[in-house]
């Protein structure tokens, strides 16, 4: 293990669903309705969301590992979505889902879309009692992940204390019952451990990346899972035959040499992983043998092709902010949401 | 799929508008985008546009190109400048494209010295499409061709006939006109009165079965009344009527925009205000894409030094189109069957 993963400690890795694990489309009544009859043989994950999770719930880590899956899809498709989880060979530790029934039934209405209250104090709760965990977790930009989980990660790192917590809650209007339970948490995990390692926000809708700077190095966008399997390899949790196979489960799915090599340049542009350690990906991958050898020795070539396109580059890695603006980044999000309402300004200007 | 090499240190904005249209192509077109600039500036202004990384390769070529530099010298004045990076890399990938808002005369000397010609074709011709009255084809399309307008500034009878080749080789592909009606700019329409170049590709073009149809010697007004297709004349003479035609627009534009601040005429100005945008909309060149240039086995298209990002995106759109079409095979048999169908009796 790397110096930003606890040796020995239990890694808990927190997927959401929709548009993170499985591909969602949910933006109309009409893909809601549709994403709600869905059989479970009909549902898709995202290409190479499979592959990396198998990867990370490998059985001879398995005991290491522990699983949870927070969606805000209503808990009427459990068993839905359970089979479908199933069908791909992955038995989470732990399932939530969103009450939305009890929502409406008790006219909670901000609560059926809003995702701070319910992700917030679900990612607490599940929390509770943990002692030498790594976190690791994944989310999309199509809601507020980034936010979320930061704010999670803070709260568990003593940086976020109760008043803070209660103005952030306050701006986002959660529900007095809501904010109760977040606050009561809050006070049991404040300061219990810096657990989260890396927040993968998967960029479903293409966000533009500077959206997620103000979250610091913690949150790493990523437009594919080939770019959070990099990180993972270069964090030591991943070894190359990993990325091989999230690698061939790409390539299966369409993706070219040429693609997957611009997302490795990527995040050498970004400063997540430095040239050097393309460069020893590059003859790590070259070493194991693959079932698809010829589009891993393809993708290596690109590999080292652009490799060689960036060797000037001296790129600062982002840092790791101990302070970040909740409020701010909260207002400004509600900004964007508000003019794309009422005056029609696209939400990626 | 299309791989767009598209480079980012011309256009409006010091190429920020070549970026953002990058940007968007990379999200909304089945092409692949190679960015050609100085890598540190492309990062900091991709970070704060929504674009797919998947799709989008950036390579550094940061070399600036001087100033009012002679073609000729320009690759070895700036061997690693963004034009000529990314014709290497077009010139490398058989689907590739470039888009440049640089200078043309460099894009022009860069890509003759790095590109293939294709057969039969000595002399390369930047094509410019112009709004007339008349529309064509079964898309309704209002755009006749206008080539050479600066490539080729002294030009032969031979070079005349060759343009008008590809010239119609390439509306044929792109507003779908089975057989394009071609013209010879001229200064009448007696042959007598028109330059020695002139009037032997007239003499040429007249009596021969081609695969368009030759119309004579057309006067720069008879441009945009549309009677033609295609436009065929020499780089000089066809750099200054594009140039006077845009002006000509613009001036119209500057004169209805003083209009509409008088309080007096505002009134009238806003009745008229749908016809008008209208207007605007039909003669703005940002929504051409851009000139490409012809004779070359890779498409390369020039847009205007102040181009925006609607202008590249419309740019890439026609380079894509291009490739899906088979242009520029198109415009190569063209050449060969046409050079057959004049002999080589056309007088040089």
């Amino acid at each position: 293990m790397s110096d930003w993963m606890g040796s020995g400690h239990l890694l808990h890795l927190r997927w959401d669903l929709d548009k993170t694990y499985l591909r969602t489309d949910f933006d109309s009544l009409k893909d809601l309705i549709k994403t709600y009859r869905q059989k479970a043989e009909d549902k898709v994950a995202i290409v190479g969301a499979r592959s990396l999770m198998q990867a990370l719930l490998d059985p001879h880590e398995r005991r290491k590992r522990r699983v949870t899956f927070i969606s805000g899809s209503p808990t009427q498709m459990r068993a839905v979505l359970t089979r479908k989880l199933r069908l791909d060979g992955i038995e989470p530790d732990l399932f939530i889902l969103k009450p939305n029934l009890s929502n409406i039934l008790s006219g909670r209405v901000r609560s059926i879309r809003g995702q701070v209250g319910y992700k917030l104090s679900a990612l607490m709760r599940s929390y509770v009692g943990a002692t030498d965990l790594d976190e690791l977790l994944f989310g999309d930009d199509a809601e507020q992940d980034a936010f979320i989980y930061s704010l999670y990660a803070d709260i568990l790192a003593g940086r976020v204390d109760a008043v803070q917590l209660a103005s952030i809650l306050g701006a986002c209007k959660l529900y007095r019952a809501e904010v109760d339970e977040v606050m009561s948490l809050h006070g049991r995990l404040f300061g219990t451990g810096d657990a989260v390692r890396r927040i993968f926000i998967h960029l479903e809708a293409r966000s533009p990346l500077d959206r997620f700077a103000p979250y610091g190095a913690r949150v790493v966008p990523v437009y594919n899972y080939l770019q959070a399997a990099l990180v993972l390899h270069q964090g030591e949790v991943l070894r190359a035959r990993d990325i091989v196979s999230v690698l061939e489960a790409m390539s299966v799915a369409g993706y070219t040499p040429a693609r997957l090599a611009n997302s490795v340049q990527d995040l050498v542009r970004r400063g997540v992983v430095a040239v050097a350690d393309v460069e020893r990906l590059a003859g790590e991958l070259a070493a194991v043998e693959t079932t698809r050898g010829r589009t891993v020795s393809t993708f290596i070539q690109r590999l080292r092709s652009t490799v060689a396109d960036l060797q000037h580059v001296r790129r600062k890695s982002p840092e790791w902010l101990t302070e970040i603006n909740y409020l701010g980044l909260y207002h400004s999000a509600r900004f964007r949401r508000t003019r794309h309402r009422f005056l029609g300004i696209p939400l990626l200007d | 799929m299309s791989t767009i090499v598209i480079d980012t240190c011309a256009g409006e904005d010091q190429g920020r508008e070549a970026l953002a249209a990058a940007a968007i192509a990379s999200l909304d077109l089945d092409v692949q985008m190679v960015v050609v600039g100085d890598e540190d500036e492309i990062t900091s202004v991709l970070d704060g546009l929504a674009h797919d990384a998947e799709r989008l390769r950036v390579v550094h070529a940061a070399d600036p190109l001087p100033e009012n530099i002679d073609p000729r010298d320009v690759r070895q004045a700036a061997p690693r400048s963004s034009i000529a990076v990314g014709l290497e890399i077009t010139a490398r990938d058989p689907d590739a494209i470039f888009v440049s808002a640089g200078q043309p005369a460099a894009i022009v000397s860069l890509a003759l010295q790095t590109l293939g010609r294709l057969p039969g074709v000595d002399r390369a011709a930047l094509a410019a499409v112009y709004p007339t009255l008349r529309h064509r084809g079964p898309n309704d399309d209002p755009f006749a061709l206008l080539l050479d307008v600066g490539a080729t500034i002294e030009c032969t009878s031979d070079h005349l006939l060759r343009f008008a080749a590809m010239g119609a080789a390439y509306a044929s592909k792109i507003s779908s006109v089975e057989r394009p009606r071609v013209g010879l700019l001229a200064n009448g329409n007696n042959p007598a009165t028109a330059p020695l170049r002139v009037r032997e590709a007239h003499y040429s073009l007249r009596d021969r079965d081609l695969p368009f149809e030759y119309i004579g010697l057309m006067r720069g007004d008879q441009v945009t009344h549309g009677e033609a297709d295609v436009i065929v004349t020499d780089g000089f003479s066809g750099d200054v009527l594009v140039r006077t035609l845009e002006g000509v627009a613009a001036t119209a534009d500057a004169l209805i925009r003083r209009a509409e601040a008088r309080f007096k005429w505002r009134l009238g100005v806003q009745m008229l205000g749908g016809g008008i945008a209208k207007l605007r909309e039909f003669t703005d060149w940002e929504n051409y894409g851009g000139a490409p240039l012809l004779g070359l086995d890779r498409p390369v298209i020039v847009t205007q030094a102040n181009s925006g990002s609607r202008a590249f995106v419309n740019a890439i759109r026609l380079g894509a189109k291009m490739q899906r079409l088979g242009v520029i095979s198109a415009v190569a048999e063209a050449v060969m069957t046409s050079a057959a169908a004049l002999g080589e009796g056309s007088s040089s």
